[in-house]
C-alpha cells in the first residue's frame, strides 16, 4: 500500500507544470470559498452582536399572553410582578444583567403636526450595564435619575418629520390600560439612528417610569437578559425555564435567535448564495479535473498497458487514478487554506470599508473571519469533486486493450 | 520434458476497420493462420520473421494479452480460452515475465522498484520483496544501479532492469518482444549473453520475437513465420519440422 501511496504521489508530479495549473485551480476554489465564506461568515456575526447589542438581548422574558396581546393596550398582558421575575433571571449562570423594557405604541405631536410611534421605555443604567449601545447623531442618553421633566430620544427620521432638534419638546398620547387616552409632555435629549431607516422613522425612547406613568401601570411587556457570551444562550436558557416555571405568572422564555427575523432572513438569504458560489465551485473543479485526468490517462496509455501486462488488476488502475486524483485535491485544498487565510489576513488589516448596505446607513468594515468548519467544507468539497472527477478516466485506464495500449505511441 | 506451451491451430484475425466491426462487408487481415507450436520447459526459443508476418501477435496470444479468433492456446497446462479477463490478468501475474522493445519500465520509480513492482502486485511481503529484488538485480549485474530511476540508466541497463522485472517472481514463462531492436550491438550482446545465462542457470523457458541475427546465433531453436504460417521450426545444428 505505501508502495502504491508512493506511485500515487510521484506521479502527481510527473508533469509540474500541468499538476501546478491544477493545484492553482483547486487552491483558487478553496480560497475564494475561505474568503467569501469567511466574509460572510463576519457579516453574520456583526449582524449577530450587533443584533444582541442594539437592545435585542441574548433572552427575552416575555408573559404567556405577550404573543396575542392587544397592540394598542400593550400592558394589558404584561409581566405582573417583575422584579421578582427579573431577580430569578439573576441567578443564572453567565448572567450580566438584567435590563426591563415596555414597548409600546401612540402618536407624537409638535403642535402643528402629528405621528405615529414605536416607542420603548427603558431603564437607561440597566441597559448601559448591559453594553447595548445607542448611536447618537447628537445630544445625550437619558437620565435615570427620577424627578424633572421627561426625557426621551428620538430617531433620526422622526426628528426630521416632526422638524425638532435637541432641547425641543413634544408630546406623547398613548392608550392606558383601562382605555382611556394618557398624554406626556417629553423634552428631546438626543437624536438617534440605529441604521436601519425605516426604524429611525419611527422610534422614541423614555424612561420606564415615565412610560409607566403615562400607560398608567406598573407591569412590563417583558426583560431582557444579557449574558457573558453568546454562545452560552442555549445552556442559560436551559437553566433559566424550569425556574420560571416556579412563578406564578405563566412566563416564555425566547432566545435572541427566535426574535432577531432580520437576522434570519439575512443569513438565509447568504447561505443559499454561498450554497450557490460552492456548487459553481464543485462543477469547475469536477469539469476541468475530467479533461486534465483524461489527458493524464492517454499520455500513461502505454505505461497502463504494460502495467496490466503483467498482471495489475482493473481495480488497481482505477484505485491508482482515484489516488492520484485525491492527492491533487489535498495539495490543491492545502494551497488553497493557505492562500485564503493569507489573503483574509491581508484583507483583514488593509482597512477596506464597504458600502452601507441597503437599508442602512453606516459603511460596512470588510473583513473575513477564519472559519474552521469552512475550511474542512470547502477542503472536503474539492477533495471529493477530485476523487468523482477521476472515476472517468480510470475506469476507461482499467479498461484499456493491451495488446493495443502497448503499442500506443 | 515438461510442455510449458501448446499452441494448437491457432489462427488470429483483426477486422480492417473497426468502426464498422459489425458490417455484413467487414474485410478482416489475417495476422495468424492455423499456427501449431510446442514448447518444453527450459527452451530457449526464438520466434523469427521479417516485419508483419505475425511475432508480436504470436507472442501477445501466448502472453494472454490478445484472444485467439480460432484454435486454442495452453500455458502450464492452463487452456487459456476458458479463462475470463481476471483469470487471464491472474496466469499472467502468476506465471509470464515480460520483456518489451522499448523497456517500459515505469519512469517515476527506481530500478529497484521497477523490479519489486510484480511482487507488489502478487502480496508478496515487504521482507521477501526486498531480498527477491536484490537477487533478481545481482542476476542482472545491476545492483549498484538499483536507486536509480529509469532516465539515468543507459539503454542497455534499462532492458537489463526489465529482465530481471520479468524474472524476479519466477514465472513460467519469460515473453521478449524485440528485446534487442532499441541497443546496440555491445548491449544487444550483454543482453543476449544475460539472457541465455539465466536460461542456463535457472532453467527459465524465454520466448521471443527477433529478426536480430546477433540473437539467432544463439538460439537452440528458431521458429519462423512468414505471412502469419510458420515456414520452418528448427534446432541449431537440425530440423524439427
Amino acid at each position: 500500500m505505501a508502495k502504491f501511496l508512493l506511485l500515487a504521489f510521484r506521479n502527481v508530479f510527473r508533469n509540474r507544470r500541468r499538476t501546478m495549473m491544477t493545484l492553482f485551480m483547486v487552491g483558487g476554489g478553496v480560497a475564494g470559498l475561505l474568503l467569501v465564506g469567511g466574509f460572510f461568515s463576519f457579516m453574520f456575526w456583526g449582524l449577530r452582536e450587533s443584533t444582541i447589542n442594539g437592545g435585542l438581548g441574548h433572552l427575552q422574558v416575555f408573559s404567556a399572553d405577550h404573543f396575542n396581546r392587544d397592540e394598542v393596550r400593550v400592558l394589558d398582558t404584561g409581566i405582573d410582578n417583575w422584579r421578582q421575575v427579573a431577580a430569578t433571571l439573576k441567578t443564572g449562570s453567565h448572567v450580566r444583567g438584567v435590563a426591563p423594557r415596555i414597548d409600546f405604541y401612540g402618536m407624537v405631536s409638535n403642535g402643528d403636526k402629528s405621528s405615529v410611534f414605536m416607542g420603548s421605555a427603558v431603564d437607561p443604567a440597566a441597559e448601559n450595564s448591559l453594553g447595548f449601545t445607542t448611536r447618537f447623531a447628537s445630544g445625550n442618553d437619558l437620565d435615570s435619575k427620577p424627578g424633572g421633566e421627561v426625557e426621551a430620544l428620538i430617531g433620526t427620521g422622526l426628528a426630521k418629520s416632526m422638524n425638532v432638534k435637541v432641547g425641543d419638546g413634544l408630546t406623547l398620547l398613548a392608550m392606558t390600560s383601562d382605555g382611556a387616552l394618557n398624554g406626556v409632555d417629553v423634552q428631546i435629549v438626543g437624536i438617534v439612528h440605529s441604521g436601519i431607516a425605516e426604524m429611525d422613522a419611527r422610534s422614541l425612547r423614555i424612561t420606564l417610569p415615565a412610560a409607566q406613568r403615562l400607560l398608567q401601570s406598573d407591569r412590563v411587556t417583558n426583560l431582557v437578559v444579557g449574558l457573558d457570551n453568546t454562545d452560552n444562550t442555549d445552556m442559560v436558557a436551559t437553566e433559566l425555564t424550569p425556574r420560571l416555571l416556579n412563578l406564578p405568572q405563566k412566563l416564555v422564555l425566547k432566545k435572541w435567535i427566535e426574535l432577531a427575523t432580520y437576522y434570519k432572513q439575512v443569513r438565509s438569504l447568504f447561505s443559499m448564495i454561498f450554497i450557490f458560489l460552492g456548487v459553481i465551485v464543485f462543477f469547475m473543479v469536477l469539469m476541468s479535473s475530467v479533461n486534465t485526468l483524461l489527458m493524464t490517462m492517454f499520455e500513461r496509455t502505454r505505461e497502463i498497458g504494460t502495467m496490466l501486462a503483467m498482471g495489475t488488476p482493473g481495480a488497481w488502475i482505477v484505485a491508482l487514478f482515484m489516488l492520484e486524483a485525491t492527492l491533487i485535491g489535498i495539495l490543491g485544498a492545502a494551497v488553497g487554506l493557505v492562500a485564503g487565510n493569507l489573503l483574509g489576513f491581508l484583507l483583514n488589516h488593509s482597512g477596506i470599508h464597504l458600502p452601507p448596505p441597503p437599508g442602512n446607513t453606516v459603511p460596512m468594515p470588510f473583513k473575513v473571519l477564519h472559519v474552521p468548519s469552512l475550511m474542512i467544507g470547502s477542503s472536503l468539497l474539492v477533495i471529493v469533486s477530485l476523487a468523482l472527477a477521476s472515476i472517468l478516466p480510470a475506469i476507461r485506464a482499467s479498461r484499456l486493450r493491451i495488446a493495443e495500449a502497448l503499442s500506443h505511441v | 520434458m515438461e510442455e510449458i506451451v501448446n499452441v494448437e491451430a491457432v489462427s488470429r484475425s483483426f477486422p480492417l476497420d473497426t468502426s464498422s466491426a459489425h458490417h455484413p462487408s467487414q474485410s478482416f487481415v489475417r495476422a495468424l493462420s492455423h499456427t501449431t507450436l510446442r514448447v518444453t520447459a527450459g527452451e530457449f526459443l526464438a520466434i523469427s520473421g521479417p516485419s508483419g508476418s505475425g511475432k508480436t501477435t504470436l507472442l501477445n496470444l501466448i502472453g494472454c494479452i490478445d484472444r485467439p479468433t480460432t484454435g486454442r492456446i495452453l500455458v502450464d497446462g492452463v487452456d487459456t480460452s476458458t479463462l475470463k479477463p481476471k483469470g487471464m490478468s491472474s496466469l499472467r501475474r502468476e506465471k509470464i515475465g515480460f520483456v518489451f522493445q522499448t523497456f517500459n519500465l515505469i519512469p517515476v520509480f527506481t530500478a529497484a522498484e521497477n523490479v519489486e513492482y510484480p511482487l507488489l502486485i502478487q502480496g508478496v511481503s515487504s521482507s521477501e520483496r526486498r531480498q527477491r529484488v536484490v537477487e533478481a538485480l545481482e542476476s542482472v549485474g545491476l545492483s549498484a544501479r538499483a536507486n536509480q530511476r529509469p532516465d539515468l540508466l543507459s539503454g542497455g541497463e534499462r532492458q537489463r532492469v526489465a529482465v530481471a522485472r520479468a524474472i524476479v517472481h519466477r514465472p513460467a514463462l519469460v515473453l521478449a518482444d524485440e528485446p534487442t531492436a532499441n541497443l546496440d550491438t555491445h548491449n544487444a550482446t550483454q543482453l543476449i549473453d544475460l539472457m541465455h545465462g539465466l536460461n542456463r542457470r535457472l532453467g527459465l523457458t524465454f520466448i521471443f520475437s527477433t529478426h536480430d541475427a546477433r540473437l539467432l546465433e544463439h538460439t537452440e531453436r528458431i521458429v519462423r513465420l512468414c505471412d502469419g504460417e510458420v515456414i520452418s521450426d528448427q534446432l541449431q545444428g537440425g530440423s524439427r519440422g
